[in-house]
């Protein structure tokens, strides 16, 4: 396992080093705040991704970071609802 | 009752006969029978070409027999064909014998079978004899076992363990022993042997013949005691026959050399081993197994698979499983394949993607849990192997085109009507498991049959272990990668539909890992009945699930690098008061004394906690003991033989290109002529980090004097990470730590240019070409 076809959390760990020269061009630190959350994201599923076993490991990042992503929007929203009660 | 026992079998030095070793049961004398043995081989091709090599072998010296016969050698055989029976006229010659009849086929003609399994281990099988097997005298004096070698619960041999170690003459064990060093002391048992070195020897050799220890218990013994002591008596210009461990007398040299050999990714040393015919040799140090199964589990697992009980402590649980395989294979006439052939087959990228898949490893929610309950699959690849009947020969089997099993996502199908030689091997060895188990739950059992069940049933562990990643090892004779690949399928379908089972009991999941879960009730007032769970669940996916327990506490470890959670790093403590300690220091062999100190205070400490809170509430007591820690290490009086740091070199020293602290001891080992291999392990005090001296960077263990000065920066930043590691989820970072001891910044290092690296100079000088090391 991992020799022949790289496992998905390999796959995705080099992929991720293609995107450290898109992390160098950002200027702002909210704006590399912001891509480290991307980061992390596309980490947070890979139980879930590996499971899937799509030949294609786009399909299987944004997978993962959208649904970090949407727990973060909800979990923000739920904070606001709180907040006005 | 039995006569006596079988000990072993070994090879004898004519190359025509084996040597049976036989304890008498009345007396405790071993005897020694010779016995004519020499065992065929099998040559399986075209019929044509298989006649022309019988013609040509006949004429051969090295032959003594040759014969077709009519069989079905193959896993894969359906129908019986014609194959050559070959005996070598010397055992010895086997090997050499199978090369020269496989290259005539070149290469691809013939098929070898029986070639690399040895005269003993080929004796016991066709004798139905196994190593430690209760013997009876038949007629005609041959040896009859009175049980069956898988016999559960059997009476094992008494046998006779001696200590043995060796002193050299004013010289302290473990220190480097110099090349014209001499032994003067020799301890056996609780006897010790002094004076001048002849007459210890001679001591020796009358003491084991007249003591007639069966075990020679040594620590380090392959690498030291036994080589010495043939080295001394070659010296002093003994003869074997003057100076036999051995209950033969045997030559004094290595039966096998030693070697470097690479296990899961690290490369591993085994020391050259000596025979000592008619006894055992143990090697604590030489001896995964023997370190966690001992002798009771050593002599089930030599029971298991045939092989001599000094083989067995020196193998890998691996080989061990592959013997057993044999075994089996044997006994239901299939033969053992020399060199496997059945390449992978070809599939696209998307299969390969799809099938070549591990195990679900979830990742854990970082931090301190409380009431965390833990669910484990006993055995569970061994155990789908055997419900799905999943072996090489039957995935994809022509007879069964609609089995009802099938790999989840990939397909491949079971043979439902024939049990495969993997499940058949397994089964066995899954009711031993159990009924040891079963055993040691008996009220009122001494403590002592406790012990040697635990030890068996630690070795029969490892062996199940092993056994599903043999199936995808290139090598491995009864291996297919589509097997292993089905076990992981099966798995990951299971453990979905566990978290689905788990969620509908009333649990959140809270890690998962292959075959173990860990969960949390939804409604901690009212939480499910763990067991009923377990019960209930084993009893849906037809495969054990076991309870291991409700958690105090756990804390889950981050990785270093992005601070999610790592899927087997954590510790907690188990409402019944047991830790488990997942990939912290102390469960490795490389962590400093003093850092297992900090760890174990901190644990201590932590123990006192009922909840996660109480852990919480404990960091501010933790974090002071760091800093005590941090304040004896800054006097510079921490004795540095708790400072070694452990390495296992991957490569022979000469092929490293950097300058490590790992070199550095290397170095100064070789200058005092103590040479490592790649594998072995090279252990040394830091102290002077920073410094680009082989000398002065650090000082490897064997050459403390104990009065060195190490480097306090170096072993504080140490103590910071252990620190963080365990108590990250809690807020600490290393950086705050060393801030607040202060003074531990790493000191610059000065640019390269080491009057001792003549391979720089040379570069220096344009003599650019291969750069050779220094030689020590």
């Amino acid at each position: 396992m991992g020799r022949t076809a790289p496992t998905y959390r390999q796959a995705l760990e080099e992929r991720m080093k293609r995107w450290d020269a898109f992390a160098r061009l950002l200027t702002t630190p909210e704006d590399r705040a912001a891509f480290e959350l991307v980061r992390t994201g596309a980490r947070r599923y890979a139980a879930q991704a590996t499971y899937v076993g799509s030949p294609d490991l786009l399909e299987s990042i944004l997978l993962s970071v959208l649904t970090d992503l949407a727990g973060r929007l909800r979990t923000e929203a739920a904070e606001r609802t709180r907040g006005l009660r | 009752m039995p006569d006596g026992w079988l000990l072993d079998i070994t090879e004898s030095p004519d190359g025509r006969s084996v040597v049976l070793w036989v304890k008498d049961r009345s007396n405790g004398r071993v005897r020694r029978t010779s016995v004519d043995y020499r065992p065929p081989f099998l040559v399986a091709g075209p019929r044509a070409e298989l006649l022309r090599l019988a013609e040509r072998l006949r004429r051969a010296p090295t032959v003594a027999g040759c014969q077709p016969i009519v069989g079905r050698p193959s896993l894969f055989d359906r129908r019986p064909r014609t194959v050559l029976r070959v005996v070598p006229a010397v055992n010895s010659a086997r090997r050499t014998l199978a090369r020269a009849v496989d290259a005539l086929g070149g290469y691809a003609t013939f098929t070898l079978y029986d070639v690399d399994l040895s005269p003993p281990q080929l004796y016991h099988l066709e004798h139905r004899l196994y190593p430690f097997a209760p013997v009876v005298h038949g007629p005609d004096r041959a040896l009859v076992a009175t049980e069956a070698a898988e016999t559960v619960e059997y009476l094992p041999p008494p046998l006779r363990v001696a200590r043995l170690e060796v002193h050299l003459a004013g010289e302290r064990r473990g220190r480097i022993p110099p090349p014209d060093g001499r032994i003067g002391m020799v301890r056996l048992g609780d006897r010790t042997l002094d004076g001048p070195e002849e007459a210890v020897l001679r001591a020796l050799a009358d003491e084991i013949a007249r003591t007639e220890p069966d075990v020679l218990l040594t620590d380090g013994g392959d690498e030291f005691d036994l080589p010495w002591l043939y080295r001394r008596a070659a010296e002093r210009g003994l003869r074997p026959e003057e100076f036999a461990l051995g209950r033969e007398p045997a030559p004094f040299a290595p039966a096998r050399p030693a070697r470097a050999f690479t296990s899961y990714g690290r490369v591993l040393h085994r020391a050259a081993t000596y025979p000592v015919p008619g006894r055992f040799h143990l090697d604590r140090a030489n001896s995964f197994l023997y370190d966690d199964a001992e002798l009771a589990g050593l002599v089930d697992a030599a029971r298991l698979s045939r092989l001599s009980l000094q083989t067995i402590a020196r193998q890998s649980p691996g080989t061990c499983f592959t013997a057993m395989e044999m075994a089996q294979a044997l006994a239901h006439g299939v033969h053992v394949p020399w060199k496997k052939n059945r390449p992978e087959e070809f599939r696209t990228g998307e299969a390969l993607v799809a099938s070549d898949r591990g195990g679900v490893i979830l990742l854990p929610p970082v931090g301190v849990h409380d009431r965390v309950e833990e669910f484990d699959f006993a055995s569970l690849y061994p155990h789908l192997m055997v419900r799905k009947n999943l072996s090489a020969e039957t995935l994809d089997c022509r007879c069964c085109p609609a089995s009802p099993w099938r790999a989840p996502g990939l397909g491949y199908r079971s043979c439902t009507r024939r049990q495969g030689l993997i499940p058949r091997t397994l089964e066995p060895l899954l009711a031993r498991r159990l009924a040891y188990k079963a055993a040691l739950r008996t009220p009122g059992l001494a403590p002592e049959a406790a012990r040697r069940l635990r030890q068996r049933i630690k070795m029969l562990k490892w062996i199940l272990v092993t056994a599903f990643g043999y199936q995808g090892y290139r090598n491995a004779r009864f291996g297919r990668i589509e097997c292993h690949e089905a076990i992981n399928a099966y798995a990951r379908e299971l453990l979905a539909g566990l978290l689905a089972e788990a969620e509908r009991a009333g649990y959140r999941v809270v890690h998962g890992i292959v075959d173990s879960l860990w969960l949390r009730p939804l409604a901690p007032e009212d939480p499910p009945d763990p067991e009923a769970f377990a019960r209930r669940a084993s009893a849906r996916f037809d495969l054990p699930l076991g309870y291991e327990g409700r958690y105090r506490w756990i804390v889950f470890l981050p990785a270093v690098t992005h601070g999610l959670g790592v899927p087997n790093r954590y510790y907690g403590l188990y409402e019944r008061g047991e830790f488990k300690l997942r990939g912290i220091g102390g469960r490795r062999h490389d962590t400093p004394t003093f850092l297992r100190r900090f760890e174990l205070e901190v644990l201590s400490l932590f123990e006192g906690a009922a909840d996660a809170e109480g852990v919480r509430a404990r960091l501010p007591r933790a974090l002071r003991r760091a800093d005590l820690f941090a304040e004896r290490l800054r006097t510079g009086a921490w004795p540095v033989d708790e400072l070694l740091i452990a390495h296992r070199i991957g490569q022979a020293p000469e092929a490293f290109v950097t300058f490590t602290d790992s070199v550095a001891a290397l170095r100064q080992l070789g200058e005092a002529g103590a040479r490592r291999g790649a594998g072995e392990t090279v252990r040394f005090a830091i102290l002077d980090r920073a410094s680009r001296s082989w000398r002065a960077r650090v000082r490897a263990a064997e050459l403390l004097t104990g009065e060195e000065r190490y480097d306090v920066g170096a072993y504080l930043e140490l103590l910071a990470r252990e620190a963080e590691t365990l108590l990250a989820p809690l807020g600490v970072r290393r950086a705050d730590l060393l801030a607040r001891w202060d003074g531990a910044a790493r000191p610059p290092r000065a640019p390269f240019r080491s009057p001792e690296a003549p391979g720089q100079q040379a570069l220096a000088a344009g003599a650019v070409g291969t750069f050779s090391p220094p030689t020590a």
